[in-house]
Parts: C-alpha cells; sequence; structure tokens
C-alpha cells in the first residue's frame, strides 16, 4: 500500500505515486483514495436484482404465447448467449477494472467511434430498458390494487409513470444503504422464487397427482423460439450491468467474473424453470390471456389467494429493483461517456449537497418517462435488447482484437477459456439474435445508431480512447 | 519497568468529513502534539455516485483541505501523513486506513474546548495496557487529570492501568480512579464523560447492536458532545 507523505516537507519516500490498484482502494495519481465497498454478495445482488425482475413476472406470459413450451427453450438460448458474452466481459473487466463496463472496453480497445456508438446508445437502451420494468411494475401495481378490489381500467401507464418520477427523485436526493435494501430485496424474491417454483416442479411432474394436459412443444414451430429469444433477451441484461460498478467492486479480478457469470447461471435457472412450471400448469394460450402478470394466475392456481399476494409482492419489488438498478447505470453509463467528453462535460457534474449526479440521473429519468408513455412493452423491450447485442457483440469483438494486438497494458487476471471460440461465438449470437427482432424495434435500434455516430462526428470528433487508459 | 504496548510516539488517525467543512478545534490539535498524526480527510458518497466522479470534481478541493488540516499539526512539530479517500462507506475506510498506517488510536472528532480531564472508562476485554500507555504518551507532558473509570467486573484493570501510569512518570495525584457501581453501558461512560473533556476508551467488538446504531465509541461521542480517542485493538 502507498503512504502518500506530500506535506511532511519531502521525506525520501514522497515519490510521485501511480494509480495503485489494493483491491479494497484504488488510489489515484494524485493520491486520492477511492474505496471499493461492493462485494460479490453486493455484485450478485446488482446482476440478479436488475435482471429477475423482466424474465420472471414480465415475460412468461408474452413468451409462451408466442412460442409455447419452446419458450423455456428460448430463455435458455438466452442464457447461452449471455454466458458467451458474460465470459469475454469478464476477462475485459479484470483487466480493465473501471466504471463505465463495455463502453470502457469498446473505446479502449476498438477506439473512439465505436466507443461513442455504444456509450450513447447504451444509455438509451438503458433508457428503454427502465421504461419497459417500469411498464412492468404499472402491471404489477395495478393488479395489486384488483386485488384489494379497485377497479383500474387504464391506471398501468399512470401507475408506471408516477413510480418512474418517484425512483428518479429518490436517487436524486441520495439514498441510504440502498445497496443494503437491494442485498435483502434480491434475497426474499429468490426465497419467494425458489418455494414457488419448487412447488410448481414437483406439481408439473405429477407428484401432487394433479392431472395436466400434455402440449406439444413446438406448437408454432422452431422460428418462434429464436424470435421469442430475441424479445425474452432482455432479461438478461442484467450481467453487464455489475462492470458498470467495475470500479467499486472489492478484489475485482475475483468478485467480477464470478458476480458475471454466476448471476446469468442463476436467473438463467431460474427463468427456464419458470416458463417449464408455468406452460405446465395453465398451458401456453391460458398464460398468453393473462399477459404481462401470468405468473399471477400461475400461483393462483397453486397456492389461492396467499400464492397471489406473495408473487404480486414479489413482482413489485422485483420489477421497482430492476427500474432502479437501471436508472443508476444509465447515470454510471452517461458519467462515463461525459467523462471522455463524447458528451459535455456538465453531464457528469454531481452536486455536493445529495452527492449525487443530477444531470446524469436527469438523462436517465426524464427520456425514461417519456418512452413510458408509449406504453408498448415488446418494443421497448427489444430496443434495449438491440441496444444491448450491439455492445455485446463488440465486447466479444473487442477480446478478440485485443487478444490478437496484445498491448503491454492488457493482463487481464481471469482469461476465457477455449477463446477465440467463445468470444467468436459470443459475437455471431449476439449479432445473429438481433435479426430474429421485429423490423420496429430493428429500424428505431438503427436509427438510434446512426444519431449516436452522427453525434460523435458533430461534437466528439477530435476524441481519441483507443489504448488510453 | 514493563515494555511499551505501543509504537513510540503513538499514532492517531484523525478522520475529517473534509468537504463538510469539518476541521479539528486547535486544543485537540495541541492534545494530539505528543503523537503522530495521519489526517483522513473523508468524503462519504451515495451508492448512485461513483467516487471517481466525486474525486475529478471535488478531489482538488478535499486534498487542499486536508492540506490545511495537517499544517495545523504539523505547527506542533510532528511528521503528519495525509489521506483523502472518497467512499461509500465511512467504517470500512477508516478501518482500512488504520490498519495500513498502523495506528493506535482512531479519534472520534467533536468541538472542545481546553482539554484538562481525561476520561477512561475500562469495559469488558480491553487491551489495557495499550489504553493506559496511550494516555501516558498524550499526557505525560501536560496539565490536568485522568480519571480511570471501573466497572463490575473491571476492577483489575483499573488497578492494573493505575500502576501503569505511575511507572510512566504521571504525577499521582493526578491519577484518579473511580468505580461504577453495576455493568457499563453506554449511556453510563457518555453521562459520566459529560463532566470530561475528552474519553480514551478501547474499541468493544463488533457487535450486532453496533452495526445498527453505530459503535460504542460513536455513541459516546455523540451523546456526551466531546471527542472520543478509540483505542484500536492490537492486530
Amino acid at each position: 500500500m502507498v503512504s502518500e507523505t506530500e506535506t511532511d516537507g519531502g521525506a525520501p519516500d514522497s515519490a510521485p505515486v501511480e494509480t495503485v490498484e489494493s483491491g479494497e482502494a484504488t488510489v489515484t495519481e494524485e493520491g486520492t483514495e477511492l474505496e471499493r465497498s461492493i462485494g460479490l454478495v453486493g455484485g450478485l445482488a446488482i446482476g440478479v436484482g436488475t435482471m429477475i425482475g423482466a424474465g420472471i413476472f414480465v415475460f412468461p406470459g408474452i413468451a409462451a404465447g408466442r412460442a409455447g413450451p419452446a419458450a423455456a427453450g428460448s430463455f435458455a438460448i438466452g442464457a447461452l448467449i449471455a454466458l458467451l458474452v458474460a465470459l469475454p466481459a469478464s476477462e475485459l473487466a479484470t483487466a480493465m477494472p473501471k466504471s463505465g463496463g463495455g463502453y470502457y472496453f469498446i473505446s479502449r480497445s476498438l477506439g473512439s467511434l465505436p466507443g461513442a456508438v455504444v456509450g450513447i446508445s447504451i444509455w438509451l437502451g438503458l433508457v428503454f430498458a427502465t421504461a419497459f420494468y417500469l411498464v412492468g411494475f404499472g402491471n404489477y401495481a395495478a393488479e395489486m390494487l384488483q386485488q384489494v378490489g379497485i377497479s383500474t381500467g387504464g391506471v398501468i401507464v399512470p401507475l408506471a409513470l408516477v413510480f418512474g418520477v418517484f425512483l428518479t427523485a429518490l436517487n436524486l436526493l441520495g439514498t441510504e444503504n440502498a445497496a443494503a435494501l437491494q442485498n435483502y430485496v434480491v434475497g426474499l424474491l429468490l426465497t419467494i422464487l425458489v418455494l414457488f417454483l419448487g412447488y410448481g416442479g414437483l406439481d408439473a411432474v405429477g407428484v401432487f397427482g394433479s392431472t395436466q394436459t400434455p402440449e406439444a412443444f413446438m406448437p408454432f414451430g422452431p422460428m418462434p423460439m429464436f424470435t421469442t429469444a430475441a424479445l425474452v433477451f432482455t432479461s438478461y441484461l442484467g450481467f453487464a450491468q455489475v462492470a458498470t460498478v467495475a470500479g467499486d467492486i472489492k478484489k475485482p479480478s475475483r468478485n467480477l467474473p464470478l458476480a458475471m457469470v454466476g448471476s446469468v447461471l442463476i436467473v438463467g435457472v431460474l427463468y427456464v424453470a419458470t416458463i417449464f412450471v408455468a406452460t405446465s400448469a395453465m398451458g401456453s394460450e391460458a398464460l398468453r390471456m393473462a399477459g404481462e402478470t401470468a405468473i399471477v394466475d400461475v400461483a393462483d392456481k397453486f397456492l389461492g389467494t396467499a400464492g397471489v399476494v406473495a408473487i404480486l409482492l414479489a413482482g413489485l419489488l422485483a420489477t421497482v429493483s430492476s427500474a432502479n438498478a437501471s436508472i443508476l447505470s444509465t447515470s454510471r453509463a452517461v458519467y462515463a461517456v461525459s467523462k471522455d467528453r463524447v458528451l459535455p462535460a456538465w453531464t457528469g457534474r454531481m452536486n455536493l449537497k445529495y452527492g449525487t449526479p443530477h444531470v446524469a440521473l436527469a438523462m436517465a429519468g426524464g427520456p425514461t418517462l417519456a418512452l413510458v408513455a408509449l406504453g408498448e412493452t415488446e418494443v421497448l423491450a427489444e430496443v434495449a435488447s438491440f441496444l444491448h447485442l450491439v455492445m455485446y457483440g463488440l465486447i466479444c469483438v473487442a477480446l478478440l482484437q485485443l487478444r490478437r494486438e496484445d498491448p503491454d497494458w492488457y493482463d487481464p487476471d481471469f482469461r476465457v477459456p477455449l477463446s477465440p471460440l467463445v468470444p467468436f461465438l459470443g459475437a455471431i449470437a449476439s449479432f445473429g439474435l438481433i435479426l430474429f427482432m421485429q423490423r420496429e424495434s430493428q429500424i428505431i435500434g438503427v436509427a438510434v445508431m446512426l444519431a449516436a455516430a452522427g453525434w460523435y462526428k458533430y461534437y466528439a470528433g477530435d476524441v481519441r480512447l483507443k489504448g488510453d487508459l | 519497568m514493563t515494555e511499551l504496548a505501543i509504537r513510540q510516539p503513538p499514532k492517531v488517525l484523525v478522520p475529517v468529513k473534509v468537504l463538510a467543512g469539518g476541521s479539528i478545534p486547535d486544543a485537540l490539535v495541541r492534545f494530539l502534539a505528543p503523537a503522530e498524526v495521519v489526517v483522513l480527510g473523508y468524503h462519504v458518497l451515495p451508492e448512485q455516485t461513483p467516487t471517481e466522479q466525486a474525486d475529478e470534481q471535488y478531489g482538488e478541493q478535499a486534498r487542499e483541505a486536508v492540506a490545511d488540516i495537517a499544517a495545523a499539526f504539523e505547527g506542533e512539530g510532528r511528521a503528519v501523513e495525509t489521506r483523502v479517500a472518497f467512499t461509500h462507506d465511512r467504517d470500512e475506510t477508516i478501518e482500512r486506513v488504520a490498519a495500513e498506517t498502523d495506528a493506535t488510536a482512531t479519534l472520534v472528532p467533536n468541538p472542545t474546548g481546553e482539554l484538562d480531564s481525561i476520561l477512561v472508562p475500562f469495559r469488558g476485554a480491553v487491551d489495557v495496557s495499550r489504553t493506559a500507555d496511550l494516555v501516558a504518551a498524550l499526557f505525560s507532558e501536560r496539565e490536568g487529570s485522568v480519571t480511570l473509570l471501573g466497572f463490575e467486573g473491571t476492577t483489575d484493570a483499573v488497578d492494573t492501568a493505575h500502576t501503569t501510569l505511575l511507572e510512566r512518570g504521571l504525577d499521582p495525584e493526578r491519577v484518579h480512579t473511580e468505580m461504577a457501581e453495576g455493568e457499563s453501558s453506554v449511556r453510563e461512560i457518555a453521562e459520566y464523560a459529560a463532566d470530561f473533556d475528552v474519553v480514551v476508551m478501547g474499541e468493544g467488538g463488533p457487535s450486532l447492536l453496533a452495526s445498527v446504531i453505530g459503535d460504542d465509541a460513536e455513541r459516546v461521542a455523540a451523546e456526551s458532545f466531546g471527542p472520543v480517542l478509540v483505542v484500536r485493538n492490537r492486530d
């Protein structure tokens, strides 16, 4: 550990200090210490907490309606792709444990233009994702109101808007112990889900003796399984968010890979199990009819009112935790880009009173509310996935590039097994999945990327980032 | 004469909430003059703010403020080490820096006037010799009185400390002992502390209560409105 002795009048050990990592804190060139305060559990909670809201509490009905029981396969495909990206992302994150995540990796290895496109797209991609989670929350809040007997015609979007404003304000004013709370929320969610899926799983294989109607695994053929995979990929957008807080993770060389890969595995298993249980219990047509809150109907069938209340509560918690985690990631994404002057420096300003980056948070919350007002779950989800998948694909390309160039500074503690096969497949799969999306989402996604590239040319064309660590 | 149980001179970690205008009263600077001082200027950020972001914008300001505080200590002629940290978890940062610098004690600063009377409560399993040696090191060259406060079960500790202080050359007339009735509690200590200028106490072990409502020394400091010096356990 370095001790700074700049004020004791030239003691022999007051030589200039370079950035030093101890696993507990980063010491900057000026000698400021940046404490790393998120451990493995916290990292996993960020990953799981961001992801779990969508896959279990929003998608089962929509996905089963599109692909039938094969929707379980869609989620498995998503998990596989996420893993293929999580491994290269882990390697890059241990080599560059800085906040900024995918944007940082890509801008440093592939250059400023791809970096800027990804940085700006991921800001907007997260905005789409946040809007999607908030609409999901609106659905659960409306369903909850209905359970207690309040009629709920068309309140989903207003509820989502109100809560979006609330979350943004909460983050602007600073939150005490939010991370600890997040850990408990995720723990509670996992408990409810494991109990629910355990019971449902036993029931589905006939332990409780109820008869199931066998249903064709792919009632609509194999193609919907892939298009649905493209849609539900939004359920796997959280693992890279762990990398956006890489600067805060303790012992990053160990905890970053574990948190990223671990959170994908945890949610992947839960998603596949959820779809299996849900389609076994109700059949995909009934799930489709129930829409975003289909899982509530499944709980009703298994456990009656108690199950409904538990799942509604879990759904509210999960969608809020996903939305909140995404708002935070968005503000970090904006900061990472503004720090490199790809966005104006003032977007990265923070205020001392509340200690929060108010401009970046407003840039997260503001556009989100506009998108929530559209209320289009599927388009929101796909555009979010589109923009993330572009980043994921480029993360894999970045890894291939770095492995080939092997610059001096590149010294990751974690190395992807089976390279270059894994990053190569990861890139192909990420870009390939985009082709299965709806035309509308593809157009919006491409438009966002072109706009980002245009912005770069107009505003930041002279910024050079490759290799600038 | 028994061997010193602390490094000589002792090293005291002085954490300062540096961007919130935190400063160290002159009386406290003089009180700590016999010790080496590590000034840790810290700023706690909410979780949504990257430490890097705060450093970029406020690092300069924080480093200057810490240098000012360090200059005050240097005026007393001791070597001062400075550290500046941005963190999401204050306790973790203080604990880390204390361990890295091998500090003898950590200060919980509070506004104060002249420091002429020290209260040294002994409760539970504290390192008596370290506490006594620190008191002796800080106090042998100045005026004022030391009061050793014992509770049920810590009579021996008080006796040992008393002997040590006299061995280290403190005038017997300046060292008093007092026994409180019943078992020790933070409230009890804080009540006593109100009549003294500064408290020197051992760090309690980690407890569930401490993690919920803050550790004992901080509660004593909050309730007695005076500075508290917490003697770190030996590693």
